[in-house]
């Protein structure tokens, strides 16, 4: 099953190389989905497949190393009452998780979205955000 | 000559008593396809566009009343919401403009957000100030007020609408942000605007039936056509129209506020055009279907005037969602809601069928022969080759540290590009590279150069490379031909010597 993992660093893990060392130890194949470290710390979210006894391995594992971690339903949300349908956000998107239906509606499809948040700033209403339902 | 000959009049008699055939353009198409244009020109009466897209040039007057004591404004500065409105009317006059952005939020709310905000009935933040005069003695004020609170607030925009406009693609290796979107690198998207089949002067392409006068449907509410619009280029097919209406009687829905990632603000407007079925030519062009409408890709990565035309594309190509540019099938985006356009025409339709809405006889009609100039610039448009400097100094990734540090300090620069044995451009080091190397073992220019090197060619402007440089924080960057040879190099000292030039 596909799942989402969330890792907030501190700004004393952000320098060290965690995911990497996870990775390693578990010969995970991970897809980074989003990620945003500076000196101060930050966020990555990664998916991939694993089954609920890995799943807490491999939790267990990142929180040895010292750093925040969940399993995440992080997902994009479309607000109908702001959107207007113009379809702006369709090119930007990498998966082809937005499209304009046979009426010209905006339909989001939440399986395909990696959460990257390209079309968030395409939107000229707002109409797409970010939910951390963490 | 024509076989059908309708007049304006005839047709609001067909409305009044509830007679008229009114269809949409979506509509129309079909049945020019079925009967032809003779026949479509007998039994249709007026056809319905519509569409909903980000207007630039769109704005309101409103009138705030005067307070007391009194104060004048003009001359003086206006915020609505912290959006800078005109100041160069009369007391308590103003005209705020969809692109003017707040001073507090920036590119996050601007006029097009406090024109919507209005329509919406929300409570506006007034603060101004004058300067005082014997009939206007008060300097400042603030207050909260609501559309309701104005005498008059009347959207006036002096260019929507326009018949068609280009699509937009973008060459360069880099995301860019412009007022098509967001364009991502090497032809990753294309966007593009325009309502295609229902386009309003689409339509009628010779605006035999528009023109001064006409009554139309705008921000959900009646308005009308009072010019054609600034930039109007009948000939090249990108005519446009200045539209007035009364912003009290609009809806929220058709009129948006909206942000413009790393451009701007502006304002969404829904507009609606009736075309009266005259004769058969205006049915022939009232039913042109999306595959009949072309439009042009330009590359948005190319920063000038006159950009590079890609290929010719129809609507009908661009509504599938995906068309071949460079060689590879690239996804394509609307900018404005085509589900709104339809929404619009359908409106508009069900308005005059209702007898509710009655044509109007345009006073004049729009020109169908004049052409839109470029600006007239006092200087030429300054290139990178007339500032750069063309005796390069360039280095080898295999010359030590030290040696580059006593280039850059006897020539007195701060760039050295780095070439291979063939002299083509492989890196750059910066005095900046050099000083934080001091105390580390790193001995060599191949240990602290840059590689992914931001470079310029000989015939950019140099405004463009101005920006680049800003863009990237950066302090100058080599110049170089196709084959990635060195030619010069310029630098934010060379440019600020040339504006210092244009100042005086
Ligand atoms: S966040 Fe937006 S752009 Fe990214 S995958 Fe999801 S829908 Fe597509
Ligand atoms: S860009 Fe925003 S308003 Fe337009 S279709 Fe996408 S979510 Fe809706």
């Amino acid at each position: 099953m596909k799942r989402k993992v969330f890792i907030r660093y501190s700004s004393q893990k952000a320098e060290e190389p965690i995911l990497a060392s996870v990775i390693k130890e578990s010969g995970l194949l991970v897809n980074i989905l989003y990620a945003n470290i500076t000196g101060k710390g930050g966020e990555i979210l990664i998916s991939f497949d694993a089954s609920e006894a890995e799943m807490d391995r491999i939790l267990t594992l990142f929180r040895e190393k010292g750093v925040e971690v969940w399993e995440t339903e992080r997902t994009i949300e479309l607000d109908r009452e702001l959107c207007f349908d113009c379809g702006a956000c369709i090119s930007v998107c990498p998966t082809k998780a937005l499209r304009l239906n046979q009426d010209f509606s905006l339909e989001l499809n939440e399986e395909k979205c990696i959460c990257c948040e390209v079309c968030v700033s395409m939107c000229p209403v707002r109409a797409l955000r970010i939910s951390s339902k963490l | 000559m024509t076989e059908v000959k309708k007049t304006i009049e005839y047709i609001n008699e067909r409305i009044r008593s509830g007679d008229a055939v009114v269809v949409t353009a979506e509509e129309m198409v079909q049945i020019v396809k079925e009967k032809g244009s003779v026949k479509a020109a007998r039994e249709v009466d007026v056809v319905t566009t519509g569409t909903f897209g980000a207007m630039c040039s769109s704005g309101a007057f409103l009138n705030f009343g005067h307070s007391d004591p009194p104060i004048k404004f003009g001359g003086g500065e206006i915020y609505l919401n912290d959006v800078p409105a005109y100041a160069g009317l009369a007391a308590v006059d103003t005209y705020i403009g969809a692109t003017s952005m707040s001073v507090s939020r920036g590119m996050e709310y601007g006029g097009g957000h406090v024109i919507e905000d209005l329509v919406r009935g929300r409570e506006v933040v007034l603060r101004g100030r004058g300067y005082s005069t014997d009939c206007y003695p008060r300097k400042e004020i603030e207050t909260v007020i609501t559309i309701e609170d104005l005498n008059q607030a009347i959207l006036c925009s002096p260019r929507n609408a326009y018949q068609r406009y280009r699509a937009a693609a973008n060459s360069r290796d880099e995301t860019i942000y412009t007022y098509m979107g967001m364009l991502l690198p090497n032809f990753g998207n294309v966007t593009f605007s325009g309502a295609g089949v229902l386009s309003p002067l689409t339509k009628d392409p010779t605006y035999e039936t528009i023109g001064i006068g006409t009554r139309i449907f705008l921000g959900g509410g009646k308005g009308y056509i009072f010019w054609e619009g600034t930039q109007h280029d009948p000939k090249r097919g990108l005519g446009t129209i200045a539209v007035v209406g009364d912003l009290k009687q609009m809806k929220p829905r058709y009129l948006r506020g909206c942000t413009i990632h790393r451009y701007g603000t502006s304002l969404y407007v829904g507009l609606g055009v009736p075309i009266p079925i005259l004769n058969e030519r205006i049915a022939q062009s009232a039913g042109l279907d999306e595959t009949q409408i072309k439009t042009e890709v330009l590359d948005y990565g190319v920063p000038r005037r006159d950009r590079p035309v890609l290929r010719e594309v129809s609507y009908a190509e661009l509504r599938s969602g995906e068309i071949e540019l460079a060689g590879k099938s690239v996804p394509v985006s609307p900018l404005g809601s085509f589900k709104l356009a339809r929404e619009i025409a359908l409106t508009l339709k069900e308005w005059i069928e209702r007898g509710e809405f009655l044509l109007s006889q345009p006073l004049q009609r729009l020109p169908s022969d004049s052409v839109c100039r470029p600006m007239k610039q006092a200087e030429v448009t300054p290139l990178v080759r007339d500032v750069m400097t063309k005796e390069v100094i360039t280095g080898r990734a295999d010359y030590p540290i030290a040696e580059a540090a006593k280039i850059l300090r006897e020539k007195n620069i701060d760039h050295l590009p780095i070439v291979d044995e063939k002299g083509k451009l492989i890196g750059i080091v910066t005095s900046w590279d050099i000083a934080t190397s001091i105390g580390t073992k790193k001995n060599r220019l191949s240990e602290v150069m840059t590689t992914r090197v931001i470079t310029a060619h000989e015939d950019e402007p140099v405004d463009f490379v101005a920006r680049t440089l800003e863009k990237h924080k950066i302090s100058g960057v080599p110049v170089v031909n196709s084959g990635m040879e060195v030619k010069g190099i310029l630098t934010s000292e060379d440019i600020s010597r040339l504006l210092g030039r244009r100042k005086k």
